[in-house]
């Protein structure tokens, strides 16, 4: 009899054992909501997963948070606003996800974070820039890149200092193309209104953008401005540089995509991009701190790739999630998304608080370093071109080369 | 000057349209179905050429009929092993036809987008030229010495075709199989056969044009559904199974669009195709050179 209940104790306590340390043991799951598969930017998309891999790696290797370990969970948005909507709501309702972050297409984020805020879940936009994703005002959604008004801002200055009387911009067909676009029109109303300003949507899906381009041969403008991604950047700029328009000794391209830091640039323009100027969230001469170098290493030793911007602010949205779940102690939702409010955030960018203003800078991680560097030679590395304005470099265009004809 | 430009790159650009859009028409022709992975066949090519020629370090001018070669394997490949049940006796297939062509083909498009996409990776790359001038002036018009070479092979390859498909023996098969499919089966030409060149022909003639456009639009996963949607259009504005009809819609197509591009907008290129394609439709609507019926 003795024996018989010390046994039932003794299986009990197992059962009891069992069952808390598979509590204990229970992954923190995090959702990643990327494009895995045209027609979106599957580029980005892997971009994305290989640094937040990165850094759930590095986390879990650490013993992870609150003495569980990060699982993320993956799902294809395509690039295509309906099926990131799915893609979220099916991490939250299926994937149980505590957070939901990797977007990388402003379009997609503006569809996500619906969602997210139906079910009041964090959600952390990684590479949206268009400011519609900021003018919603939701409590739930923080963001860690860039805004298409601050790079507005910065564009304006820059071709104020190049004397610029006349731009034409080529943007994209998408929230994030058109975003730009608009507010660069706003910066220059606001800042330099002597600057006559007008901007051309290109189809993403197009591939002969000929006709948009021929009528500025005959009337070239001072600076073509890019708001594009790639792949259609590309074939834009091949084909600006077939035409004779740009960059040429009256025109200079003038990118604001960040473009020259894609892994296939150079796989896909030649002299194209050669005299480029270029609006960028990275350059190796940026003082950044050792946690984007260790994370900048691994990502090189995996892929092979130098790292980028959209490295770093993957790598920073994961973590941003991860700090607010150990300031928060929990992974309820509503603590979380309190958390992020208040944080002072350290990235592999620097350090960051959450800008509380309405408008384009709501819940907005403050303030993302940014760069201007000129492409001087064809296949140049980065760290190689011509830096005329980052952290501690005041703009200047004395140095910039410009084409013979 | 800016009209002559328009025109002369309108009718370039048409060209490469109607290289992309004479092997869907062929398809439609001889089966009379339409096949969706036609901007996949292109694809093919376009990531062949690159490949084979960066990656092995082929010469360009060898990895064109490489390209057109890989095409060609591919449509023979679908005709054989996806085609083949719709005129192979399942009489009961009648009425689910062009059901099953178009879910088959569908199915065949995602397959080898997603298959590239995973195997290749997503990254675009640039074909290299096959001739080293990146830009040079002609007369009024500037071009990249690619588009002037692509230009001249397109214009030479239809030119060929229509030449095959009017004088040669077996384009002369082709012609009757498109016309009355049992009518040439009594006459004793084999028509899988037919059914096979022309997949083939259709094959190697999207492959062809993916290698002649890869140095000028970059080679990616998705790049097919650009020329594919392209081509339907001009099929069904030319005439579904008219090769004269398809160039004519092809050119036609390339300079209204440039035009309107200018002088209208640019955010409506593409709708010019459609209006277009409505407009025709409605006057005649077997298309511009397509026939009433051709049935006995």
């Amino acid at each position: 009899m003795k024996t018989r209940h010390r046994l039932k104790f003794l299986g009990a306590a197992l059962i009891a054992a069992a069952s808390f340390s598979a509590f204990a043991a229970d992954p923190i799951k995090i959702g990643i909501s990327i494009t895995q598969s045209p027609p979106g930017s599957v580029v980005q998309g892997t971009q994305v997963k290989d640094a937040v891999e990165i850094v759930k790696d590095m986390v879990n290797k650490q013993g992870g948070v609150l003495g569980r370990q990060i699982e993320l969970v993956y799902e294809d948005n395509q690039g295509i606003p309906e099926k990131g909507r799915a893609a979220t709501e099916k991490l939250i309702t299926v994937g149980k996800v505590v957070a939901v972050t990797g977007s990388h297409q402003s379009s997609v984020c503006l569809a996500e974070i619906e969602v997210a805020k139906r079910y009041n879940i964090p959600y952390v936009n990684t590479n949206c820039w268009a400011d519609s994703v900021r003018l919603k005002g939701y409590p739930q959604v923080f963001n860690a890149p860039i805004y298409s008004t601050r790079v507005a801002e910065s564009v304006v200055e820059a071709l104020l200092k190049l004397g610029t009387k006349r731009a034409v911009m080529f943007c994209e067909n998408t929230d994030y193309g058109i975003g730009a676009a608009k507010a660069i029109g706003e910066a220059i109303k606001a800042k330099a209104p002597g600057i006559d300003y007008k901007y051309e949507t290109l189809d993403r899906a197009g591939k002969d953008f000929t006709p948009a381009i021929l009528p500025l041969r005959a009337n070239p403008p001072d600076v073509v401005l890019l708001a594009m991604l790639p792949p259609p950047a590309y074939i834009v700029m091949n084909q600006l540089y077939e035409q004779g328009v740009a960059p040429s000794a009256k025109t200079w391209l003038f990118d604001t995509a960040g473009l020259a830091d894609y892994p296939d640039f150079w796989a896909n323009v030649k002299e194209a991009g050669k005299y480029m100027l270029n609006f960028a969230l990275y350059h190796p001469q940026m003082n950044l701190p050792k946690l984007a170098t260790d994370i900048g290493q691994t990502y090189t030793q995996r892929t092979k790739n130098d790292p980028n911007r959209l490295i770093y602010q993957a790598a920073d949205s994961l973590l941003f999630i991860i700090d607010a779940i150990k300031q928060a102690k929990s992974t309820d939702a509503d603590a979380m998304i309190k958390a992020m409010a208040a944080m002072k955030f350290e990235g592999t960018r620097g350090t960051f608080t959450i800008a509380k203003d309405a408008g384009p800078k709501f819940q907005q991680m403050v303030d993302i370093p940014s760069v201007i560097y000129q492409i001087t030679e064809v296949g140049q590395s980065t760290g190689k071109t011509l830096l005329i304005e980052g952290p501690g470099v005041p703009l200047s265009t004395a140095k910039l080369m410009k084409p013979a004809k | 000057m800016l009209n002559v430009d328009l025109l002369i790159n309108g009718l370039i650009i048409g060209l490469f349209y109607a290289l992309m859009a004479v092997g869907l028409t062929l398809i439609f022709g001889i089966l009379k179905v339409v096949n969706f992975a036609h901007g996949e066949f292109y694809m093919v090519g376009t990531y062949t050429y690159t490949l084979v020629a960066l990656k092995l370090g082929v010469d360009p001018w060898l990895a064109l009929p490489l390209a057109a070669g890989a095409g060609a394997i591919v449509g023979s490949l679908t005709e054989r092993m996806l085609m083949r049940p719709l005129y192979s006796g399942y009489t009961s297939w009648g009425m689910l036809k062009d059901e099953y062509a178009v879910v088959v083909t569908f199915a065949l498009s995602l397959l080898l987008v997603n298959l590239v996409d995973k195997v290749i990776g997503p990254y675009s790359q640039r074909g290299p030229a096959l001739i080293d001038i990146t830009r040079m002036s002609l007369g009024p018009i500037m071009l990249s010495g690619q588009k002037l070479i692509a230009t001249a092979v397109a214009a030479a390859t239809i030119v060929a075709l229509a030449l095959f498909i009017r004088y040669s023996f077996w384009g002369r098969q082709i012609q009757a199989v498109a016309q009355n499919r049992l009518g040439a089966s009594l006459a004793g030409i084999d028509t899988a056969k037919a059914s096979n060149i022309v997949f083939t022909l259709s094959g190697a003639l999207a492959g062809l044009s993916g290698a002649l456009l890869a140095p000028i639009i970059n080679a990616s996963p998705d790049v097919g559904s650009f020329p594919a949607i392209k081509s339907y259009v001009i099929v069904v504005l030319g005439g579904m199974g008219s090769i004269v009809g398809s160039i004519a819609a092809s050119l036609t197509l390339g300079v209204l669009e440039g035009f309107g591009a200018v002088y209208i907008s640019y955010d409506y290129r593409d709708t010019f195709g459609l209006v277009i394609l409505m407009l025709v439709l409605l006057v005649r609507p077997q298309g511009l050179f397509g026939e009433k019926g051709r049935d006995v």
